[in-house]
C-alpha cells in the first residue's frame, strides 16, 4: 500500500515535471493512456522454476520506476516462471511466460490483465503479429527435435486455433507485408535458417548464418543477427555476424561481419536505431552504420565502467541505450541507461542506473 | 600411475598382516563397518538416531533428520528432490556415509535426501562439522551415516510394516533379521509410493499435478566369521525409483525423473589384541534418466560407476594410544548426455592418532592427503580433544580443513565444464559441553567455518559456467536436549534440537539465500502401557531466496500427532494413526512449492 502511494505521488510529480518540460514537447502533449505509459518496460526472467518472472517500469524522465508491476496491479497474482518476451499488439501487451506454458495478455499502458493463453502452447518464446493474426513460436519439448511449432492465435478469443510445424528452435518471429519470418537458433541444438511463413505454411527456408536470433525489419529489409556458434559446439567457436535479407524476394542483400583475421567471436545483443546498429560483446558495447563494410574494432563505450557485470539484454530508443545486467540472477539486475550520442551527451554517457527484478532480459517502449 | 603403485603396495601390506594373524581375541558382538564413527570421533557431537526414532518417523531421510536434527532441507514439493543444508553449507557440502562409504553422486556432488528410505538402516548418525579427513569430499558441514548393525546373537526376527494415507500413499517394509553364532543377516525391503496429488491450500481448486511417485529398495548386510579372527563382510543395496516432478503455483510440469543406485561393499577384517586389519572393495552405481516430457522417448541420461579399494589398519600401540591408517584407490567412470565419457582416479592416504593423555583427556590428530589427476588437493588435516570432568559434564574442542571436490558435471559438462575448478576447501573450529544429568542430557556447540573457492554456476555469456568464486563465513550454535524417565507404567520422552545459523557471502555482507536463523524442532513421547502417543513440532525461520536479501520465504510452524498401540504380548502386533501437518500450516520451503496441508496415516507394524 506504502509502496502504492509513494508511487501515485512521485508518478504525479512526474507528470507535472514532464508537461512543464519545454524539451520534450511532443510528450508533454499525448495524454498518459496509463500508469505505465511515457516509459520503458523491462523484462526480468527469473529464477527458472522459482516462479519471480516479473516486470519493472521505468518512466522516461528516470522519476519513476516500479518493479512487480503485473503483481501490483493484478491483485498481487505472480506472473509466472521465465518471462521469455513481449510482444505488442495495438493497446496489448502479451506477455511469454516459458516454463509457465502461457501467455498473459495485459494492456501494455495499465497492465491490467485482459486474458491467459494456454492452449497448444508448449516452451513459447516470442510472439508477432499479422493477418489480424497471433503467431507464437514454440519449441515444445526441448529434448525432441521434431516437435517444434508456430501456433496462431485468434486474437479475438485470445486462444491458439491452429499450429505450423517448424524446424528445431524456432525463436524470434517478425512480420512483414503479411509474411512471416523466423530464426531458427536451434533451442537445444544450432539452427543455422530463417523460415518464411506465407498463408500459415511454411513456403521457404533461408540460410543465414550459425544460430540466428536478433529479427529486425528496416526499410523493407529484414536484419538477421547470428550469433555464430558458442565454444560448446562440436565446431568450436565461429564468428557472428549480421545479415540483410530482401524481405519481399528472400534473398540474402548483404552481410555485416568482422574484419578478417581476428579470433572467431560470437555476437551478444544486438538493436537497429535508425541508420545504425548496436550490439554488445561481454559488456563491451560497439555502434556501427547499418551501410559499413565491416563491423569495428573498439567498442563505443563499455559499461564495466559503471559496474556491469555482465550485459544480458541491450536496446536502443529515442537515443539512448538501455542495457541490463542479470548480476548472475542471484540478486536483483540492474539497468543501465546511456546516451546514444547527441549534441548533449556523447556516446556512453550514463544517464541513470536502476535496479529492477531478477534476470533483466529485453525492454519495450511505450512512447 | 602414482595411484596405482600405492595401490598395490597396500594389497602387499594387506597380506602381511593376514599372514600375522596369530593371536585373536573375541570380537565384539555387534559389528558396524563405520570403524571411524565409533572410534574417532570423540572429539565431535555425534547424533545417534536408532530404530525406535526411525520407525516413529515417517520413511523418507528428509522427513526423519527435519524433524530430528539441525539440518535445514529444502523440498520441490512432497518427495520431489531435497537439499540439505548443515550449518548453513550447500547440498554438496554435506556428505551421506553408507556402512562407512561416501555415497554422494559423482555427477552432482549430493545426495538427494528423498532417494533414501531410513527403515532400510538399524542406525543413522548425524555428524555435525568436519570429517573429509575420514570420508572424503563433502563432510564440510556435516555428514549422515547410514548403518547396517550386524549381530551374532543367535535370532530369527521378522518385522512387517505397513502404511497407507492420503493422497494414496502408500508405505511398506520387510525385514528380516536371523543370526547365529557364525552367520548374520540383515535384509530390508521397501516400496513408498504416493499419488501426490494434494491440494494447494488457500487456492482456486489447484492440485501437486504430476507429482506421483515410487521407489523400491533392497538392502542387505551380510556377516560370516571365518573364525575368531577373521570376519566377513557383505553389505548390498539396491534402489529404484520413478518420481514425475511436479508443477509449482505457476508453471504446470509434465516431466519425470528416474533413478537407479547400486551399491555393493566386500569387506574382511582380521584382528588380534593389537591390530585390526581390513580390506574393502566397493563397488557403486548410480545413473538417472530425465524426461522433459514424460510421454516422450526423449530423455537425458548420466551414470557414473564408481570402484573403490581400501585397506584399513589400526594399531593399538599401547592400551591408551592408537594409531590408524587408511589408504584408498577410487576410480570412477561417468558417462552421460552431457559430460561425455570420462574416468577419474583419486589414491589417498590418511592417518589418525588417539591417545588417552589422562583419565579425564583425550586428544587425536589427523591428516589426509589425495593425489589425483583431475584437481589440485589440499592437505587436510585435524586436531580435536575431549575433556571428561565428570560423568555429568565434558567439553570438546575440534578444528580441521575440510574440502568438496568438483563434480563430474562441474569438470566436463560439455561446453562448461572447467578443467582447472579447485576443490571448495575450509577451516573450521567448534567447542561443544554435554551435561548429563540422571535421564537428562543437553549439550551446545558453537562453530566458526570458513570456505573458500566456493563453487558456482555463474552465467557466462548465453551459458552457464562452474567458477570457484566467494568466500563464506559461517558461525553459529546448536543445541541438543534429550529426556526420558519412567514411572511405573508411564514413559516420557522429549527430544529437540536448535540451531542459530550465519552464513555470510563474505562480498555481499549478507546472509546467503535459503539460511534460515533459526531453526527448533521437538519430539514428545508418552508411553502409557501398550498405548503411544506422540507429537512432532518444526519451526523453520524466515529465508531469503535472493543473495541480496531482496525476497523471503516466510517462516513456518509443522506439528504431527501419532497414537498407537501394541496389541501383541510375545510379538508386536502394532496399529498406528497419525494426523500430519495438523493444523494445517500452508507453507513452502522452495518458492511457489507448497506441501502438504492436513493428511493422515495409518499404520501397521508385526513383529514375529
Amino acid at each position: 500500500m506504502k509502496q502504492i502511494k509513494l508511487f501515485l505521488t512521485v508518478l504525479a510529480g512526474a507528470l507535472f515535471f514532464v508537461s512543464c518540460s519545454d524539451d520534450d514537447a511532443e510528450d508533454a502533449a499525448r495524454i498518459p493512456l496509463g500508469s505505465y505509459d511515457l516509459g520503458t518496460l523491462v523484462l526480468n526472467e527469473g529464477n527458472f522454476g522459482s516462479g519471480n518472472a516479473s516486470v519493472s517500469y521505468i518512466s522516461d524522465d528516470f522519476s519513476v520506476n516500479q518493479n512487480d508491476i503485473f503483481s501490483i496491479v493484478n491483485d498481487g497474482a505472480a506472473l509466472g516462471d521465465v518471462a521469455q518476451s513481449i510482444g505488442v499488439n495495438n493497446d496489448l501487451a502479451y506477455i511469454i511466460v516459458n516454463n509457465s506454458q502461457k501467455i498473459e495478455v495485459v494492456n501494455r499502458y495499465t497492465f491490467k490483465k485482459v486474458a491467459t493463453i494456454n492452449n497448444q502452447i508448449s516452451n513459447p518464446r516470442y510472439i508477432a503479429f499479422a493477418n489480424g493474426k497471433g503467431y507464437v513460436t514454440n519449441w515444445g519439448d526441448p529434448a525432441n527435435p521434431n516437435d517444434d511449432y508456430v501456433a496462431i492465435v485468434n486474437l479475438s478469443t485470445q486462444s491458439v486455433t491452429a499450429t505450423i510445424p517448424v524446424a528445431e528452435g524456432p525463436e524470434q518471429i517478425v512480420s512483414n507485408n503479411g509474411k512471416l519470418f523466423v530464426s531458427h537458433s536451434g533451442g537445444y541444438n544450432f539452427g543455422n535458417t530463417v523460415s518464411v511463413i506465407s498463408n500459415d505454411a511454411v513456403s521457404s527456408t533461408i540460410v543465414v548464418g550459425d544460430v540466428p536470433k536478433e529479427l529486425q525489419i528496416v526499410d523493407g529489409n529484414l536484419w538477421v543477427t547470428c550469433k555464430g556458434f558458442p565454444s560448446y559446439a562440436p565446431s568450436g567457436t565461429t564468428n557472428g555476424k549480421f545479415v540483410k535479407i530482401n524481405a519481399d524476394t528472400n534473398a540474402i542483400a548483404g552481410e555485416l561481419k568482422f574484419p578478417n583475421g581476428q579470433a572467431a567471436m560470437n555476437l551478444g545483443n544486438s538493436s537497429i536505431s535508425g541508420t545504425n546498429i548496436y550490439y554488445n560483446i561481454g559488456t563491451a558495447v560497439y555502434k556501427c552504420a547499418i551501410d559499413a563494410p565491416v563491423l569495428p574494432t573498439t567498442p563505443a563505450f563499455d559499461a564495466a565502467a559503471q559496474g556491469a557485470a555482465s550485459i544480458y539484454g541491450l536496446a536502443v530508443n529515442n537515443g539512448r541505450i538501455y542495457v541490463s545486467d542479470d548480476a548472475g540472477f542471484t540478486v536483483r539486475g540492474k539497468v543501465y541507461v546511456y546516451a546514444a550520442g547527441n549534441a548533449e551527451f556523447a556516446i556512453g554517457v550514463l544517464l541513470n542506473r536502476t535496479t529492477v527484478g531478477v534476470g533483466p532480459s529485453a525492454f519495450y517502449f511505450n512512447n | 600411475m602414482t595411484a596405482k603403485k600405492l595401490f598395490l603396495g597396500v594389497l602387499f601390506l594387506m597380506c602381511q598382516i593376514v599372514l600375522a594373524q596369530q593371536d585373536s581375541i573375541v570380537l565384539k558382538e555387534i559389528l558396524i563397518s563405520d570403524y571411524q564413527l565409533k572410534h574417532f570421533s570423540d572429539a565431535q557431537s555425534v547424533q545417534k538416531l536408532n530404530d525406535t526414532i526411525i520407525e516413529r518417523n515417517q520413511s523418507s531421510l528428509t522427513s526423519l533428520l527435519n524433524y530430528n536434527s539441525v539440518i535445514y532441507f529444502k523440498e520441490n514439493g512432497l518427495g520431489m528432490v531435497s537439499s540439505p543444508s548443515f550449518r548453513g553449507t550447500t547440498a554438496q557440502q554435506t556428505a551421506v556415509i553408507w556402512n562407512g562409504i561416501n555415497i554422494n553422486s559423482q555427477l552432482n556432488g549430493q545426495t538427494d535426501f528423498n532417494t533414501i528410505t531410513t527403515r532400510d538402516f538399524s542406525e543413522i548418525s548425524v555428524k555435525a562439522g568436519g570429517g573429509s579427513i575420514i570420508y572424503g569430499s563433502s563432510a564440510i558441514g556435516g555428514s549422515i551415516h547410514l548403518n547396517n548393525d550386524l549381530s551374532f546373537k543367535k535370532r530369527f526376527e521378522n518385522e512387517l510394516r505397513l502404511n497407507y494415507g492420503s493422497f494414496s500413499t502408500f508405505g511398506g517394509n520387510y525385514k528380516l533379521a536371523a543370526a547365529d553364532a557364525k552367520t548374520s543377516v540383515n535384509l530390508s525391503v521397501s516400496r513408498n509410493s504416493s499419488d501426490n496429488d494434494y491440494e494447494y491450500l488457500n487456492t482456486k481448486n489447484l492440485r501437486n499435478e504430476n507429482g506421483q511417485f515410487y521407489n523400491t529398495s533392497v538392502n542387505l548386510a551380510f556377516g560370516y566369521k571365518l573364525n575368531q579372527a577373521n570376519v566377513l563382510k557383505l553389505y548390498s543395496q539396491v534402489f529404484e525409483s520413478e518420481r514425475h516432478f511436479s508443477g509449482t503455483l505457476v508453471s504446470p510440469s509434465r516431466s519425470k525423473y528416474q533413478d537407479l543406485n547400486t551399491r555393493n561393499l566386500l569387506e574382511w577384517t582380521a584382528s588380534n589384541q593389537v591390530l585390526v586389519s581390513t580390506a574393502k572393495v566397493a563397488f557403486l552405481s548410480e545413473k538417472y534418466k530425465y524426461f522433459g516430457d514424460f510421454d516422450s522417448d526423449h530423455f537425458e541420461t548420466s551414470k557414473a560407476e564408481t570402484f573403490i579399494a581400501k585397506y584399513d589398519l589400526n594399531w593399538k600401540i599401547t592400551s591408551k594410544i592408537n594409531l590408524n591408517g587408511i589408504v584408498d584407490y577410487t576410480k570412477t567412470k561417468g558417462i552421460g548426455s552431457n559430460i561425455g565419457i570420462e574416468t577419474r582416479n583419486i589414491g589417498s592416504a590418511v592417518l589418525l592418532f588417539k591417545h588417552q593423555l589422562l583419565h579425564q583427556l583425550e586428544y587425536d590428530f589427523s591428516v589426509r592427503k589425495e593425489i589425483t589427476n583431475a584437481y589440485q588437493s589440499p592437505v587436510l588435516f585435524g586436531f580435536g580433544t575431549k575433556f571428561t570432568a565428570s560423568n555429568h559434564y565434558n567439553i570438546k574442542l575440534n578444528a580441521s580443513r575440510n574440502f568438496r571436490i568438483p563434480t563430474f558435471n562441474d569438470l566436463y559438462w560439455q561446453g562448461a565444464g572447467n578443467p582447472n575448478l579447485k576443490p571448495e576447501s575450509s577451516y573450521q573450529g567448534e567447542i561443544g559441553q554435554e551435561i548429563t544429568l540422571g535421564n537428562f542430557t543437553i549439550s551446545a556447540t558453537a562453530y566458526y567455518m570458513k570456505i573458500e573457492n566456493l563453487l558456482r554456476w555463474m552465467p557466462s555469456g548465453n551459458i552457464w559456467v562452474p567458477e570457484n568464486v566467494g568466500k563464506v563465513n559461517s558461525y553459529g550454535a546448536e543445541g541438543l536436549v534429550n529426556f526420558h524417565k519412567k514411572i511405573g507404567v508411564h514413559l516420557i520422552e522429549v527430544h529437540s534440537t536448535y540451531a542459530y545459523t550465519v552464513s555470510e557471502n563474505e562480498l555481499l555482507k549478507k546472509q546467503l539465500a535459503y539460511v534460515p536463523y533459526h531453526k527448533f524442532n521437538a519430539a514428545l513421547v508418552y508411553s502409557f502401557k501398550k498405548i503411544t502417543f506422540n507429537y512432532q513440532y518444526l519451526f523453520n525461520g524466515q529465508v531469503f531466496t535472493l543473495a541480496d536479501e531482496s525476497d523471503v520465504l516466510k517462516a513456518y510452524q509443522v506439528s504431527n500427532a501419532g497414537i498407537d498401540c501394541n496389541f501383541g504380548s510375545k510379538n508386536t502386533y502394532k496399529i498406528g494413526f497419525q494426523a500430519l501437518n495438523i493444523w494445517n500450516e500452508n507453507y513452502q520451503s522452495m518458492p511457489q512449492r507448497p506441501l502438504p496441508g492436513r493428511n493422515y496415516m495409518l499404520n501397521l507394524t508385526l513383529k514375529f
